[in-house]
């Protein structure tokens, strides 16, 4: 193969999930045009973090060839929980959070020791986790509704996804990130070889969409708190797997296993440390959807874990591991929210959502797998 | 006559590498015609060519059946076209039957859609009668010994009205008599008209069954002799293609303090005994090498000492003169400064899909990281640079530092694996097998660095199964024999016999 042609076999590849996500916005701008609304897209934004934010802690399990069911019902059972230390027991909202954060740590460390250094698979591990941690969120909420804060006030977990920053500060930080990111770039493109056509394109477009974004949340009430929160946790997982040996470990382990041991990866404590990373990670899922919903209810969470896979798996992430990277899954989430979002405004029946995204889901991957074979 | 099967003139590329370069030969019915060729001169490439496992368009000149040029597909093409192959790899499902694998793909119908199970066992049973096998027809595959399995598999591929049978390696792992059962049927096969490819590393046997050979060398077929009117000398002399001078260009060292010592090691696994009372030292600037039989517990050796098999239930391994293990990680070896290069470095060296610059810096990730441990940060710039400098010195023939690694010829794969474990900078390197499956600039490649190492400073204990390369690469030899030490030899005294001899659990003998 040449490399010319090896090139645009990538191409064709990265810019396939942009271009079926055009077409999604078009075709839901086309039928409603409240699509499009400043309003609607910063509810869009805030929907999208909490996927993509649950997603990639979900890509850093599968990476290593594991799963995790479990986490939709974690979702709810970790929101749930903290919800409860504040509504019930009067915690303020600051430690509730924290002892969630915690607790979810310390669950997912066990379920990853017992996979990891018990070898049993991960799929029934977590599959066991859903109904456990299903019983013990209702339990918990003994089948009520708990909202996040006592008497309806304001406190830092119903701000989660009510807070909106001022639109001079979404400016000042816009800026900020611009200026870094093409500091960045000009450090990469100084290396010898290096690509620079495509490091300034790249870096120009996103440039334009940060610019964009902002723009389009300043017109309704500012940028949202989740899209900052998916910003940092977007951030720090590319930088663990592409920049950590942690991360090459995850590839190594998924790419061949028995090779990685020989090697003198550390694989028992990386997989297990993947899981630990999900853990805090459906914690901060499970603060964020159920401060969006307003309060703890039984439905809370679930399906999430499926729509998690299916961000990673639309974004060209292997099941088997050792393959995907973390800007696939962010378009994976991307086109997994946008869609339900737009089936919402269109006022889709829940049972033909629930075949709309099957569908999708099934499409994606059979024309990835058609994409990569030619 | 004309021939069933031709292939003119055939060049195979893949990314990097030309595998073929010119391949013609003829296979005329009723005829044996083997392959020879040292590893790497294309024989797989060329039966993966024939059988349509590359298919029609991948590859330059052309193949014909019977005259017609033929355009595989896929396998399966090939299979109706009547040409059959059987691999070193088996390919027969455990869990089955020997007449459900039989039929396996291909099972008759009746109704046009509902198994004929009679029809299956009657004509399984058929098949092996013809060939006088006494294998019962619903005995399951994984109850069987490797010979019996491979007499199935030849059943299968002959239940398809197969006319050309490619047999790839088929005794590598038979026994004598097994080897002799096996000769006959193809030789039966043979009286039926059917054309045989035979692929043997085995001069005894190509020269006791085939009627032409041809020889492969460098992706490209050198000469087809008439095995009545040649010799092995001359097809050894085609195969390697030069008088080489130095096969084995041992340089010994300076030998230094000791650097691992090994004693009386006893290990076990699953339940039973697999190492007894093993004990040798290896000393800086010094090749210890360990031969042994198939199953005398060599790689077992290596890899236990590594931290990767078995439980120690005696002795004690010192490294640098502090204890190792029992029951460390492999990474805790590396750490200390042992590392293994494995003799299956597709299974336990490589992943194959990610670039030669990811498995090249795999073992040695923290010390191009800036922070702590793993989840210090990766100096993108130190990495590469050092990849490049492993890339040029062990003269990796690859488009890049990006190629995948899976897409590279066995010979520049195990340069990958090695680039991997020097870059640890050990004391001691085990390589188990280092030249297995390369061809012979490569191996030289590989010898030469062994004498680099021991030159630095380094001490390395080489596994292998073939008595010329250790007798000519060690500087003292450790026989194994079933588990136990069969003796040790110096490079000067070592002579074949004395060393099959220690292989088969003779008189010890101390040097």
């Amino acid at each position: 193969m040449s490399e010319a042609s090896s090139r645009s076999s990538i191409n064709v590849r990265t810019l396939a999930m942009p271009a079926a996500l055009l077409v999604i916005g078009l075709f839901f701008a086309l039928k409603s045009p409240e699509f499009l609304s400043a309003r609607n897209l910063s509810m869009l934004a805030i929907e999208v973090s909490i996927t993509a934010v649950l997603a990639l802690g979900m890509f850093l399990v599968i990476l290593p060839g594991h799963i995790d069911l479990s986490a939709g019902s974690g979702v709810g059972l970790i929101g749930g929980l903290s919800a409860v230390l504040i509504f019930e027991y009067g915690w303020p909202a600051p430690v509730a959070l924290l002892a969630g954060l915690v607790a979810a740590a310390l669950i997912w460390l066990g379920m990853g020791t017992i996979i990891v250094r018990e070898r049993v698979p991960a799929f029934i591990i977590t599959l066991g986790g859903l109904l456990v941690f299903r019983g013990l969120h209702w339990l918990v909420i003994h089948n009520a509704t708990i909202p996040v804060s006592r008497g309806g006030e304001a406190n830092l977990y119903s701000l989660l996804t009510t807070y909106y920053l001022p639109p001079v500060a979404g400016w000042v930080l816009a800026a900020v990130i611009i200026l870094l990111m093409a500091m960045a770039a000009w450090r990469r493109s100084r290396r010898p070889g290096a690509d620079r056509e495509r490091i300034f394109l790249q870096t120009f477009v996103v440039a334009q969409l940060i610019v964009l974004f902002v723009l389009v949340c300043n017109a309704y009430r500012g940028v949202p708190l989740p899209a900052l929160i998916l910003a940092a946790v977007t951030f720090t997982i590319f930088t663990i797997t592409r920049q950590t040996p942690f991360g090459r470990y995850l590839y190594a382990i998924g790419g061949n296993e028995e090779a990685a041991v020989v090697s003198g990866v550390p694989v028992a404590k990386v997989s297990i440390g993947a899981f630990l990373i999900m853990g805090i990670i459906v914690a901060i899922t499970g603060f964020l959807q159920t401060a969006y919903a307003g309060s703890s209810t039984t439905t809370v969470g679930t399906l999430m874990e499926l729509d998690a896979v299916a961000a990673c798996v639309i974004g060209g992430t292997s099941l088997k591991g050792g393959r995907g990277t973390v800007f696939g899954v962010l378009m994976g989430a991307l086109i997994m929210a946008a869609l339900l979002n737009g089936m919402t405004l269109l006022a889709v029946s829940p049972e033909t959502k629930y075949v709309a995204r099957g569908l999708v889901l099934g499409l994606a991957v059979w024309a990835d797998v058609r994409l990569s074979r030619k | 006559m004309a021939p069933v099967l031709s292939a003119e003139n055939l060049v195979k590329r893949f990314p990097g590498v030309v595998a073929l370069k010119g391949v013609s030969f003829d296979l005329l019915p009723g005829e044996i015609h083997a392959l020879c060729g040292e590893n790497g001169a294309g024989k797989s490439t060329l039966i993966k060519t024939l059988s349509g496992i590359h298919p029609a368009g991948s590859y330059e000149g052309r193949i014909r059946v019977r005259g017609e040029v033929a355009s595989f597909a896929n396998s399966k093409d090939a299979e109706r076209a009547g040409i059959g192959v059987i691999y070193q790899e088996l390919a027969l499902v455990p869990e089955m039957t020997v007449a459900e694998n039989i039929f396996l793909g291909n099972e008759p119908r009746s109704f046009g859609w509902s198994i004929d199970w009679d029809r299956i066992s009657r004509e399984s049973q058929q098949l092996l009668d013809r060939f006088g096998l006494a294998i019962p027809t619903d005995a399951v595959v994984r109850d069987l010994g490797v010979g019996h399995r491979q007499l199935v598999e030849i059943a299968k591929a002959l239940s398809k009205q197969t006319q050309v049978l490619i047999l790839d390696e088929p005794t590598a792992a038979l026994t004598e008599q097994e080897v002799e059962v096996l000769l006959d049927i193809l030789r039966d096969l043979r009286q039926r008209g059917i054309a045989l490819v035979y692929i043997s590393h085995k001069l005894d046997e190509v020269f006791a069954i085939a009627d032409r050979i041809t020889v492969l060398r460098d992706g490209q077929s050198i000469v087809t002799l008439e095995t009545a009117a040649t010799t092995k000398n001359e097809v050894i002399r085609h195969m390697v293609g030069r008088p080489i001078e130095n096969l084995f260009p041992r340089r010994p060292g300076k030998v230094g303090e000791t650097r691992l010592v090994v004693e009386n090691l006893t290990v076990t696994e699953g339940g039973h005994t697999r190492l007894e009372g093993i004990s040798f030292e290896v000393r800086a600037g010094e090749v210890l090498g360990i031969g042994g039989l198939m199953g005398a517990g060599r790689s077992e050796l290596l890899m236990h000492i590594f931290g990767a098999y078995g439980r120690r239930t005696g002795g004690r391994v010192l490294l640098d003169g502090r204890p190792l293990g029992p029951g460390q990680s492999p990474t805790e070896s590396i750490r200390r400064g042992l590392v293994l290069v494995s003799e299956d470095r597709k299974r336990y060296g490589l992943v194959l899909d990610l670039s030669i610059g990811f498995n090249m810096a795999l073992s040695s990730l923290e010390d191009v990281a800036v922070g702590p441990g793993s989840f210090g940060l990766i100096d993108d710039d130190r990495e590469r640079r050092r990849n490049e400098e492993f890339f040029q010195s062990l003269r990796v023939k690859a488009p890049g530092l990006e190629t995948p690694v899976g897409t590279l010829s066995g010979g520049n794969q195990q340069k990958v694996v090695l680039a991997k474990a020097l870059m640890t900078r050990p004391a001691v390197i085990f390589l188990d097998e280092p030249t297995r499956g390369i061809d012979v600039g490569a191996k030289l490649e590989v010898y030469e660095l062994m004498n680099r190492l021991t030159d630095a400073g380094q001490a390395v204990v080489l596994v292998s199964s073939e008595l010329p390369e250790l007798m000519g690469m060690s500087d003292r030899i450790l026989m194994l024999a079933e588990g136990r030490s069969g003796g040790t030899f110096l490079r000067s005294e070592a002579t074949q016999e004395k060393l099959l001899a220690a292989a088969m659990g003779g008189e010890p003998v101390t040097p």
